[in-house]
């Protein structure tokens, strides 16, 4: 699905992106992680050519996407707000985008009907534009479009960050719905390692640019994570000592 | 407290993203504010020059007298519209243990900080001390000063008050409009009163009783309070900020589903242009500027190269003016369109399409000046199609250098984001070209060949459009990371 080869991004001589090579396969769920700086919004970027590599490509389905417009047609992505048309309604937003993918009203109403429960009353006839809800809200505007568009891929930047436990819960079943049963290919990023090792099959770990750890999600998954990022914090002094146990 | 609250103003002024960031551009915007100051202040001391000249049978001082009241009036119904509330800069002070009365002293100082309230001392200014400096002593002198910047001041915080008042309930602002109105006609329409008699009933006593002047500083003071302590007691961020929050509804514009996917780019558009503050006042002064012709064609000295350039602008001005800022608009969600199904080429088609819909409108809005012959109406068709074929063109190759954000939200008046060496360069070849093309021909003698011309080089750029959609895509594709990082830049 994706392949990417010698992709490198350099800003102020400071390299924010640097992946010799990275295959993503078709029906696979990624997840990726990685503190602060580590590169993932850059590289979901540069995935989306919405910043010039400054060496390398990117391959979806074995064309480069710089400049190209076909993988625009089963690619959807959600970011950040700025993907928005924030002085839209959402139901204005969602027509538009149908449109786009040549859905007619009918067609859309449909599928947002099944998103209902995922909007939970508070997307659908509220009367707001876009810009007056709350980025919990709006992120579930954006990750509405995205399924909207019934995607191959789909690509959300930090999803989970703004909204709340319910509607975590129900986007982690959407998710694995859609790689499981439509075979959509994921990919994810999040800092909450929790909900990554649920939903990814497999964890791209990313460090400075460079993705230093790839591996198939396991029951050991959670914990190797979780040493990786509990830097100098002892996860030991949390066990009971037993000589206090009595 | 109140001096870090203007170190952090004139901080958030040097480093905000809009004060520009090229030397050149800050030059350029230096001196045309210099020059714009520069007019009002030879225009403040000419006032009595000017007013010898319109009431020549009066005595100046009378006259002068006689307007300062009207010129505080329309001043405050300028205000009401265009003066900004300095307001949600508070809000990361409101949290913190900081004073209530520090924060709102600091609010109602800032608003001072308004180039509103330099004009009437430049205006008036200069008469005062030209003409009633000799004629009455310093001591009438400073009691006039005082009672210009009192009333200055006063119509300072009145607006604000009704402004603030309004926020809350928008029926304020219809009826503070509505009093202005009724006062106005009072005078011109009804001719119950007048105005300027009661202007001179209180500035000719001043010349004789200057303790007066304490009248406009007991005003000026109280209304000062007023806002106070409405400030105070109103100190929360959904009644300082000026968002309305009434229900919002979906429309469609049924006439633009016919164009298919670039109908519904355009559709969006046009939802931004309405929806949005900025925007929508440039679509406003488009419409205001339907009335360009009045100051030209009603003097006969202007010659024919005149309704050139007037006919150029009424039926181009919304692709001047709105035009020049393009894509900044969209920069809130240039990520979004980016990755979207749209392709490029079918967006540049819903941007001609969208000045062809206003253009037209405006050329319609036009057609009354046929009372000044049907040769004007002609000569506005032959530019509204040099418009459609030539200024739109021009418009989009510089929106394709054109990297700075526009934040939709914030008001228009003062607002000088998003404002960079493009659009300087952009108002050359919109000028320039057209006269290139007709002086030669005039004159030569021919003006009716250069109108020709004019006429046939727009249609031959409408005709051969889609060569420069591809142009202005290929120009776009080298560029376009450039444009969205710089969309990306708060």
């Amino acid at each position: 699905m994706i392949e990417i080869k010698d992709l490198k991004k350099v800003y102020n001589g400071l390299t924010v992106v640097n992946v010799p090579y990275l295959q993503i396969n078709k029906g696979e769920s990624i997840g990726l992680v990685g503190n602060n700086g580590a590169g993932k919004t850059t590289l979901f970027r540069m995935i989306l050519d919405l910043i010039r590599a400054d060496k390398g490509e990117v391959l979806s389905n074995g064309i480069n996407v710089a400049g190209g417009e076909t993988w625009k047609n089963y690619t959807a992505a959600y970011l950040d707000e700025g993907f928005l048309i924030d002085y839209l309604t959402p139901e204005e937003y969602f027509y538009f985008i149908g449109g786009l993918h040549n859905q007619n009203k009918a067609q859309v109403d449909e599928k947002l009907a099944s998103l209902s429960e995922f909007f939970n009353g508070e997307i659908i006839k509220k009367s707001k534009y876009i810009r007056d809800l709350s980025k919990g809200n709006q992120c579930k505007v954006g990750v509405g479009t995205c399924l909207l568009q019934q995607p191959e891929l789909l690509m959300l930047d930090e999803p989970f960050a703004n909204i709340d436990p319910s509607t975590q819960f129900r986007l982690k079943n959407i998710l694995k719905d859609q790689n499981k049963n439509h075979g959509v290919t994921t990919i994810v990023s999040s800092h909450d390692l929790n909900h990554v090792t649920d939903v990814c099959d497999r964890i791209l770990l990313m460090e400075k640019g460079v993705v230093i750890k790839d591996m198939a999600t396991s029951s050991s998954t959670l914990t190797e994570l979780e040493e990786y990022f509990g830097v100098g914090q002892s996860i030991a002094s949390y066990t009971v000592n037993p000589e206090e146990n009595h | 407290m109140i001096s870090t609250f203007f170190d952090h103003e004139l901080k958030a002024f040097w480093r905000s993203k809009n004060t520009g960031k090229s030397i050149a551009v800050k030059v350029v915007m230096g001196v045309l504010i210099l020059i714009l100051f520069l007019y009002v202040l030879l225009f403040g001391v000419l006032l009595d020059e000017i007013l010898g000249a319109m009431f020549p049978e009066e005595n100046l001082t009378i006259a002068f007298c006689g307007i300062i009241l009207v010129y505080f009036l329309s001043d405050l119904l300028m205000r009401m519209q265009l003066q900004e509330l300095p307001t949600l800069k508070v809000q990361p002070y409101l949290h913190l243990p900081v004073k209530r009365n520090s924060v709102v002293g600091y609010l109602a100082l800032t608003a001072l900080l308004s180039f509103f309230n330099l004009w009437p001392i430049i205006i008036l200014g200069p008469f005062i001390i030209k003409v009633i400096l000799p004629a009455s002593g310093a001591g009438v002198t400073v009691a006039f000063i005082i009672s210009i910047i009192a009333l200055a001041l006063f119509n300072n915080y009145l607006a604000l008050y009704i402004k603030r008042k309004a926020n809350l309930n928008g029926w304020i602002f219809l009826i503070a409009g509505g009093i202005l109105a009724l006062i106005t006609c009072g005078d011109y329409l009804w001719h119950i009163y007048s105005l300027k008699a009661i202007s001179y009933l209180f500035f000719g006593n001043l010349i004789l009783k200057p303790y007066l002047v304490l009248l406009p500083i007991v005003l000026a003071v109280a209304i000062y309070y007023v806002n106070f302590y409405y400030l105070k007691g109103n100190l929360y961020l959904e009644e300082l900020s000026s968002k309305k929050e009434d229900a919002k509804s979906s429309t469609e514009i049924p006439f633009l589903g016919r164009f298919g996917q670039v109908g519904d780019l355009v559709a969006n558009e046009v939802k931004l242009i309405l929806r949005n503050k900025r925007p929508r006042s440039a679509l406003i002064m488009g419409l205001l500027f339907m009335f360009y012709g009045l100051i030209f064609y009603t003097n006969p000295k202007m010659g024919e190269g005149f309704k050139v350039f007037v006919g150029m602008f009424m039926t181009g001005i919304f692709i001047i003016n709105y035009g020049q800022f393009m894509f900044s608009w969209q920069a809130g969600h240039f990520d979004g369109i980016l990755v979207s199904k749209v392709k490029f080429t079918d967006f540049l088609k819903a941007k001609y399409l969208l000045f062809n819909i206003v253009s037209t409108v405006a050329f319609i809005l036009t057609t009354p000046y046929v009372y000044f012959g049907w040769r004007t109406v002609m000569i506005h068709f032959v530019m509204y199609l040099w418009n459609l074929g030539i200024n739109t063109t021009i418009v989009l190759y510089f929106a394709n250098r054109n990297y700075k954000r526009i934040d939709l939200s914030k008001g228009a008046s003062f607002n000088w984001e998003g404002v960079g060496a493009s659009q300087l360069l952009l108002s050359f070849p919109l000028i320039l070209f057209p006269y290139l093309v007709y002086l030669p021909f005039k004159y030569l003698g021919y003006t009716d060949a250069g109108l020709a011309v004019l006429a046939v080089i727009g249609v031959a750029f409408i005709i051969t459009r889609d060569f420069w959609i591809k142009k202005l895509d290929q120009d776009f594709q080298t560029k376009r990371f450039k444009i969205a990082e710089g969309f990306r830049n708060k």
